[in-house]
């Protein structure tokens, strides 16, 4: 089986995120893998060890995105393929899923494994996109992967009314949640062995397309501004005596706030 | 004047609050509406659709429609949309809704947002907003194509009183099934229970309940306020709660009028699930613990000793 694991270079969520004049402050910011595209990576390199696969990564965009793929390499994943273009600046899910397509198309996958939503856009778009691009089956949202035969998947789905258990046809896409798996921390050895390891590094024209094949002159959607989000302010805080400072909160959501 | 599609969000046979509420701002936009429902033996929710405040329903109503499959489910959005030239097409927020919007996005080239809070229609120009990156940053997003499917956060929009619409029934085929994604079984949650978007308070456990009687000591409060009871992922990673109840980035998007937060530390994913509650009530031992800052109230000390307290003095002041 050949799986295609999607990894994206998001903006560290952990830290602060300064805004001034509309636009995030790049100053002080720090990157890292997607986290559910941890999962991804993760679910990838547990089917190749209990399954046989071969595993490939791509990342779109970035800059410099040495690091996170190197980190890939040392949880198991075998080659990675780096895509960046000037043209893709302003990319949105769709242009990300059209240039993933082309990815695709070029190297004879069974199986396509997304993180179900990227940290910075918070979308949940590229994968599904992907899918109907290519015409191929798709599940989003998945928390197991269940390997039948070599042209099915048994996989299952967190929906509004339960678990729904999918039987895909592949090839196919997924796209995991983060309840999928608990992503590893690459063995010291890996980390050495992916310091040695290439990777293939592309611009559109490398992938065989362009920027208007893509879409990438003219995003569906655009970020026009970037705002502070409504912060809560911190309210009343009690210490002390427990009988007493529940007591005084009771009263407080009865007549104060009256929610209760 | 633009023209509003609502998917109707049915769960089990009911229609939910969300299609009222988008329905309603659509209304106040000065939109034409529609919605289209998608399920199986629809046709006494008829009524519930036109008084949700709609003006077409575009019914898909299909044996083979029962089990949620979003290829079967987009197809007959995208059908609706392109009858009614629909301007917007949206969804309340869920999981159908996530998994079919982006589908019915790419088929009809039309942008596509999640998560939208808030849209301004000028003319031919479409703008909403957004939050993103763990809700710690809204965006203003400018839509380039004139059709925008989008999926809109729950709370967002809040339903008008006397509201309603007028009955025009258009029947849609169904589609075929997608036999390359069969759906084998569906294995329900727990019926019965409160569901979390739907309950006016919702009280959540999290790691600092510890074990099965820190969920059960808890669970006796929710119970005695008719509340939904959610979890942190710590919970639901330990086997102690149902991965429906998770409320967060990866659960369910609640804003209940009030949220409980017991025993959870209040890390970013789980904060972007619930900070839209209108009033917020935290329990825990840490006087540092990050929850305290979204919180309106709250109590520092051991929910074992603080949980039964609130109990009784809620029971005093209730009866
Ligand atoms: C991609 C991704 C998605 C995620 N999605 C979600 C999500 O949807 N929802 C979610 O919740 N998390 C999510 N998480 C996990 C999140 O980052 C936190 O790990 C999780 O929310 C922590 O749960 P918690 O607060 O219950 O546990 P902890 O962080 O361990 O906090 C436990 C708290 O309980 C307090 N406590 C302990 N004992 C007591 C006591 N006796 N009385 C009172 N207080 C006590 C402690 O002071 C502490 O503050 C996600 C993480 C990632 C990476
Ligand atoms: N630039 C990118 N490079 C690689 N993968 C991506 C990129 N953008 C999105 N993806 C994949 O698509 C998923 C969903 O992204 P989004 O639609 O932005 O939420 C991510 O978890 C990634 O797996």
């Amino acid at each position: 089986m050949k799986i295609l694991t999607t990894v994206k270079k998001v903006v560290d969520v952990e830290l602060t995120i300064r805004i001034a004049d509309g636009a995030i402050v790049e100053d002080g910011l720090q990157y890292v893998i997607n986290a559910w595209d941890e999962n991804a990576v993760e679910a990838s390199v547990q089917l190749k060890e209990n399954n046989g696969a071969e595993t490939t990564l791509v990342s779109i965009g970035g800059g410099d995105n040495t690091d996170i793929i190197r980190k890939c390499y040392a949880m198991g994943i075998e080659n990675g393929i780096h895509i960046e273009d000037p043209a893709l600046e302003k990319a949105d899910s769709s242009i990300y899923a059209k240039v993933l397509q082309k990815v695709y198309e070029k190297g004879d996958y069974d199986l396509v494994i997304t993180g179900k939503q990227a940290q910075d856009t918070d979308s949940g778009q590229t994968g599904i996109m992907l899918a109907e691009y290519l015409g191929l089956p798709c599940v989003s949202n998945v928390i197991a992967i269940e390997v039948i035969d070599e042209q099915h998947v048994k996989v299952s789905r967190l929906g509004d009314a339960g678990t729904e258990r999918v039987e895909l046809e592949l090839p196919a896409v997924v796209t995991v949640s983060d309840s999928i798996n608990e992503p590893r921390l690459p063995a010291m050895r890996g980390v050495m062995m992916a310091k040695k390891k290439k990777i293939e590094v592309m611009d559109l024209a490398a992938l065989g397309t362009s920027p208007e094949e893509v879409g990438g002159g003219a995003p569906k959607s655009e970020v026009v501004e970037f705002m502070a989000s409504k912060t809560r302010q911190s309210g009343q805080k009690f210490e002390g005596n427990a009988a007493d400072i529940t007591t005084r909160v009771v009263d407080l959501l009865v007549n104060e706030a009256k929610v209760l | 004047m633009a023209k509003i599609l609502v998917v109707a969000d049915i769960k089990q046979g009911e229609l939910k609050s969300s299609t009222a509420e988008l329905l309603s701002k659509a209304r106040a936009i000065g939109a034409e509406t529609a919605v289209v429902a998608v399920g199986s033996n629809m046709s006494s929710l008829t009524p519930d659709l036109v008084n949700a405040g709609s003006d077409t329903q575009y019914m898909a109503d299909d044996p083979g429609l029962e089990l949620f499959s979003a290829g079967p489910f987009a197809s007959c959005v995208v059908d609706a949309a392109k009858q009614f030239n629909a301007n917007l097409i949206w969804f309340g927020f869920s999981e159908s809704g996530k998994a079919a919007a982006p589908r019915v996005a790419a088929q009809l080239e039309a942008a596509c947002a999640t998560e939208i809070t808030d849209v301004v229609i000028d003319g031919e120009q479409i703008e909403i907003v957004r939050p993103a990156i763990a809700n710690k940053v809204m965006q203003r997003v400018k839509v380039n194509t004139g059709q925008l499917v989008a999926v809109v956060r729950a709370g967002a929009f809040e339903a008008a009183d006397g509201v309603t619409g007028t009955e025009n029934i258009v029947t849609l085929s169904p589609p075929p099934s997608d036999l390359k994604a069969v759906i084998k079984e569906l294995v329900s949650d727990a019926s019965g229970e409160i569901d979390l978007a739907d309950a006016d308070i919702v009280i959540s456990i999290g790691r600092g309940a510890k074990d099965q009687a820190g969920v059960d000591l808890v669970k006796e409060l929710a119970n005695d306020l008719n509340a939904g009871f959610g979890s942190s992922r710590a919970m639901v990673d330990g086997g102690f709660m149902a991965h429906n109840k998770q409320v967060g980035q990866t659960g369910k998007i609640v804003a209940p009028s009030l949220y409980m937060a017991i025993g959870i530390s209040g890390a970013i994913q789980h904060l972007a699930g619930m900070n839209g509650s209108k009033v917020i009530l935290a329990v825990n031992k840490d006087p540092e613990a990050p929850i305290f800052n979204v919180a309106d109230y709250g109590i520092v000390g051991d929910l074992f000793e603080v949980v039964p307290i609130l109990r009784e003095e809620i029971k005093k002041v209730r009866s």
